[in-house]
């Protein structure tokens, strides 16, 4: 009775696959979320971190902002400054004296959209330095902050020159610091803030959603199999733990469809467009992280699926399901949760215990190998762990499942449930 | 010759229910076997341990002369009660990928497929998704997915459910052509009249006991010829008192009585030509029917 025929998985994973591939809710998630994530996720994100590395630098307009002042030379200071560091991308000038007058024309320029904002610096902000930035573009934190730093470059140069230092050790003495993190003993892997953020983002919002939406998939058409009354058809042909598997590999491989066509859209779209390359160069998504996620996407799913496949046995409906599915989606809310955490603190007890929880793993883990080079062992240690744990979950589900799929109307007890799990 | 199934004392409880109690019966090649019982009797629990969906407690299942394996359920067809197909997939994609859980080619099930679906007049529904058919014409294509592997042993829960007359008619020739070419067929019911013109021989249950079981001949026989209706004219109160009947249904003209076990007939006959003029008597074999009630009401008081 335990002879296990591949042949049969083979034909209901198939069966499986193409009845979903063919779906218009397959087609449209799979052709419009990207499109929708690129909205939502990509490009704002690729605006900003490119306005940082100047990628979008000739197609973007620089930004005018107007340096009034009654100290000409000040003003003009930290107005070459601006330019020195990041050439035409702002467009600096220079008003003095700063009369009442003029900043009437300079309110009035701002609202006629002639200027992006000016810097109002009267004798009191002089004294202070507590300078005022007038602007519509209240959310551009880059250009507030090299504003602030071209004037405070500005106001020490001055100083400097004021007590007799030349212009060229003023430039040496204010050279700015430029400080990379190396992580140790290790030559190549630099950290690399902006493909952390990304990276992260994009990967784990893909590896949630997939997870989520394809254990529920498999939890549905357990459902369906159950309701429509085929499975009593399909339990004289093949066994239970047949079907099962058959039922998760034909689904995990739409999932897996979805994602290759996701990873062929975006490799096309860098083969052609030089701005799309150029960000995922920016990125910096290499092949081993693809196959991490592949790895891990392909565990994390094992798990999920061979849960919710043995909920799908025990439910005669999605209404009755939905409260339990809550429990078992709670391990992915929990991780998504730690996302934050694990991305500044990759290293911490809290970040390591939770990448190798298993049922967190497939997220954190991966995350920790986006960010960071974790060290070898936990890498091991959670993959053995998240294995272990898919073998017992199997096996707890594919007894559930072999007694649930032909129980029709009353949902069982806790007590019934534990005698499906010791019943030969 | 090999019975295609032998069921030797199985038995099957869950939780504290026992479902089947020692139950003990087989089938012969080229015979139809009614698995006959009310409901929740314990027709489904048999069969589900017969194709190893279930294992029993205790007692042995046979199929074809060896314990029962996995491999050896190729040879067996099963039409379940609670049945379905894929209701978005066409007839022919449904029948395509039971025929290959089967064990057949994708060719082989087309061929099959086509010949069956002629037989049965639904080629034209081939190529239509399921949930277009009516309960009736789904029905038969879940027949037909039973039989598309040429099992030796056809397992029926009751098959003519729901179906009209002409296609009763239809798939009882079916089974009738499959008898003669050898197949063991079992079929459960809980409709005697069906049973009656099919089959070979029956097992009553009820409770997960065999209450009856045998050829039809022999338990129609074991039951006696105790059934018999007369016409007459007279004063028929004199037949209420008579001591050889057990019970009676008196309409004036008319009464159909059931003797008592060991009474016979002729000499109610006599008894009754002293008082009554008879203008008919008639000796009935038990229906099948009668005999279920009288067997399974009999037990429950």
């Amino acid at each position: 009775m335990t002879d296990f025929s591949i042949r049969k998985v083979w034909i209901i994973a198939k069966r499986e696959y193409l009845e979903r591939v063919r779906t218009r809710s397959f087609l449209l998630s799979t052709f419009v979320t990207p499109v929708l994530m690129g909205t939502f996720l990509i490009l704002p994100t690729l605006i900003s971190t490119s306005t940082a590395r100047g990628i979008l630098q000739d197609s973007e307009r620089p930004a005018r902002v107007v340096i009034a002042s009654d100290n000409r030379a000040l003003a003009e200071l930290a107005s070459g400054e601006l330019t020195r560091q990041h050439g035409t991308r702002y467009q600096p000038s220079v008003v003095s004296p700063a009369s009442p007058a003029e900043r009437e024309q300079l309110d009035k320029k701002l609202d006629d959209s002639d200027i992006e904002g000016y810097v109002w610096l009267d004798a009191s902000a002089i004294a202070s330095r507590h300078v005022v930035f007038t602007t519509r573009r209240m959310g551009d934190f880059i250009l507030q902050g090299r504003l602030g730093d071209a004037l405070s470059y500005a106001f020490a140069e001055q100083q400097m020159v004021k007590q007799g230092s030349s212009a060229i050790d003023v430039a040496a003495t204010l050279q700015r610091v430029d400080l990379k993190a190396v992580r140790a003993g290790s030559t190549s892997a630099t950290y690399n803030e902006i493909r952390g953020a990304v990276v992260v983002f994009i990967l784990m919002f893909v590896m949630l959603f997939s997870l989520l939406s394809y254990g529920v998939m498999v939890m549905r058409s357990v459902m369906e199999e159950k309701s429509s009354r085929i499975t009593e058809v399909l339990m004289c042909a093949a066994s239970a733990p047949e079907l099962m598997s058959g039922k998760i590999l034909g689904t995990g491989s739409v999932g897996l469809t979805q994602i290759g066509v996701w990873l062929g859209m975006a490799g096309f779209g860098a083969s052609r467009s030089l701005y799309l390359r150029t960000a995922m160069t920016a990125l910096d998504v290499g092949p081993s992280l693809i196959v991490y996620f592949v790895v891990f996407y392909m565990l994390g799913y094992l798990l999920y699926s061979a849960i919710f496949a043995g909920v799908g046995a025990i439910f005669n409906s999605i209404d009755e399901a939905q409260q339990w599915n809550f429990v078992v989606i709670l391990p992915l809310i929990a991780a998504s949760a730690m996302i934050l955490p694990v991305a500044t603190d990759s290293d911490s007890l809290l970040s390591v215990s939770a990448s190798l929880f298993p049922f967190c793993s497939p997220i954190l883990m991966f995350e920790r190998l986006a960010v960071h080079d974790p060290p070898r062992w936990q890498v091991a240690l959670s993959l053995l762990l998240l294995v272990a744990a898919i073998g017992a979950t199997m096996f707890v589900s594919a007894r559930i499942y072999r007694t649930g799929i032909l129980m029709y109307g009353k949902r069982p007890t806790i007590r019934e449930l534990s005698r499906w799990l010791l019943h030969a | 010759m090999t019975p295609a199934v032998e069921l030797l004392e199985v038995r099957k409880s869950y939780g504290g229910y026992v479902a089947v109690d020692g139950l003990s019966f087989s089938i012969l090649p080229a015979h139809i076997f009614g698995l006959l019982g009310p409901n929740g009797a314990g027709k489904t629990s048999t069969i589900r341990m017969m194709i190893g969906i279930t294992s029993p407690d205790s007692g042995s299942v046979q199929l074809f002369g060896e314990p029962l394996r996995r491999r050896a359920l190729r040879r067996v067809g099963y039409l379940p009660e609670e049945r379905g197909l894929y209701r978005r997939m066409t007839v022919g994609a449904n029948l395509v990928f039971l025929g290959q859980l089967a064990g057949l080619s994708v060719a082989t099930s087309k061929q099959r497929i086509d010949a069956w679906t002629k037989r049965l007049d639904i080629e034209d529904w081939v190529d239509r998704r399921v949930e277009e058919l009516s309960k009736g014409m789904q029905q038969k294509i879940q027949f037909i997915a039973a039989l598309l592997h040429d099992p030796d042993l056809i397992v029926m829960d009751e098959p003519f459910a729901g179906l009209d007359p002409v296609n009763t008619m239809q798939l009882k020739d079916v089974l009738v052509g499959l008898r003669a070419a050898g197949k063991s067929i079992l079929f459960s019911t809980h409709r005697m009249d069906q049973v009656e013109k099919l089959c070979d021989s029956i097992c009553l249950i009820n409770r997960g006991k065999a209450v009856l079981q045998g050829s039809l001949s022999e338990v129609k026989n074991s039951n006696g010829r105790r059934f018999v209706q007369i016409d007459y004219e007279g004063d028929g109160g004199c037949l209420a008192g008579n001591p050889l009947i057990d019970s009676l249904n008196d309409y004036g003209n008319h009464a159909e009585l059931r003797l008592k076990p060991g009474a016979d007939s002729q000499e109610l006959l006599q008894s009754a030509m002293r008082q009554l003029r008879v203008l008919r008597f008639q000796v009935m074999d038990p229906s099948l029917e009668q005999i279920f009630i009288e067997r399974i009401a009999g037990k429950d008081d």
